[in-house]
């Protein structure tokens, strides 16, 4: 058994079809549970994913190697957003003041918040830098990463809690607002949940969508100009 | 074959990305570099526009199964946390609930409500 799952890990294509199959059953399984908004597609494929690799004890490393075909598309999906952005340019430009007075507070919070609740409860600087950058996409956040310290996979499990959190919140938080708005949706997904907010802004509609990637690109990019900088002015 | 030749775009595009990330030093992923000259090139020039659309809507719409592997990495790191768990969760999970009610807020104070008049669809 475990030599017959040792071949067929060899290929990428198990991994591959794992992670096809848990996509499929966890949106079978969302959809027989009335698509709750407060769980993320994503959330449930995970679960189905972890459970089954644990299930078959494949080592994570070893189908991540494999998922790693996957994860090329990655980059070629990111450039893709710019054309959702293109297409509502528009709705952006027409919002362009509030936009540029919104984003950098917003930006600044929601790494501030984080650092200082877990320095109030008297987490080691290594761990305060850690979580950081912790809702900015993982490609840029590496990159964030590697300038101001901290554990990597520490840094990389707060990016998913803090997108999955950021759904169910953004979801929470608008119907006590009673908000409608699908920019205004769509860009505090982007902005606090990066990729995972922004797969789940696409979910509710175009226009969540491109203001989600909006969000997600400028926090990105914000933070990675001015977070290191941050850190060094702090002097954690 | 529209979505291979708005897919060689994609990667034109992406590559460039790592060429400048690659030249300036940057901490920025080529990735979100791509996506803002891909964003850049279809507002002044839009060459290629349908190909491009092509290849990205169907991207766009597995997304989510691309971010999968990365996702189910959480389960596996948990050991990392060791010993701060109370102090991690709380600054993830506060800090996320707080940092999304100031955004909402903030900008639906700066925002104001949908204008229906301005529409600028695509």
């Amino acid at each position: 058994m475990t030599a017959l799952l040792d071949h067929l890990l060899t290929t990428p294509l198990l991994a591959i079809a794992l992670t096809l199959a848990a996509q499929a059953a966890g949106a079978r399984l969302l959809q027989a549970l009335g698509a709750p908004a407060w769980c993320p597609s994503i959330l449930a494929a995970a679960l189905l994913l972890a459970g089954t690799l644990a299930l078959l004890s494949i080592d994570y490393a070893d189908y991540r190697r494999g998922a790693a075909w996957l994860m090329l598309l990655l980059g070629p999906a990111t450039v893709a957003l710019g054309l959702p952005l293109h297409q509502q340019m528009p709705r952006i430009l027409a919002l362009w003041r509030p936009l540029l007075a919104c984003l950098p507070v917003a930006v600044a919070l929601a790494a501030a918040y984080a650092v200082g609740i877990a320095w109030w409860l008297g987490a080691p600087p290594e761990i305060l830098a850690a979580l950081a950058p912790k809702s900015v996409t993982a490609p840029i956040a590496l990159g964030i990463n590697a300038q101001i310290g901290g554990p990597v996979s520490l840094m990389m499990g707060g990016l998913l809690i803090t997108g999955v959190a950021a759904v169910g919140f953004v979801s929470l938080g608008a119907r006590l607002l009673g908000i409608r708005d699908e920019r205004l949706i769509g860009l505090a997904l982007g902005l606090n949940g990066h990729a995972i907010g922004t797969v789940r802004a696409f979910e509710i509609g175009p226009v969540a969508g491109a203001f989600a990637s909006l969000g997600m690109s400028l926090t990105g990019i914000l933070s990675a100009l001015f977070l290191p900088l941050a850190w060094r002015l702090l002097g954690a | 074959m529209p979505a291979l030749r708005g897919f060689l775009w994609l990667l034109g595009f992406l590559l460039l990305g790592e060429t400048l990330v690659t030249l300036t030093g940057l901490p920025v992923s080529a990735g979100v570099v791509g996506l803002l000259l891909l964003t850049g090139w279809l507002r002044l020039h839009g060459g290629g526009l349908d190909d491009i659309a092509a290849a990205a809507q169907p991207l766009i719409a597995v997304l989510a199964l691309l971010i999968l592997p990365g996702v189910v990495g959480a389960f596996f790191l948990l050991d990392a946390l060791a010993g701060q768990w109370t102090a991690i969760l709380a600054a993830l999970i506060g800090g996320t609930l707080l940092s999304v009610m100031t955004t909402l807020a903030l900008m639906r104070r700066l925002m104001g409500e949908p204008p229906a008049a301005k529409e600028g669809d695509a």
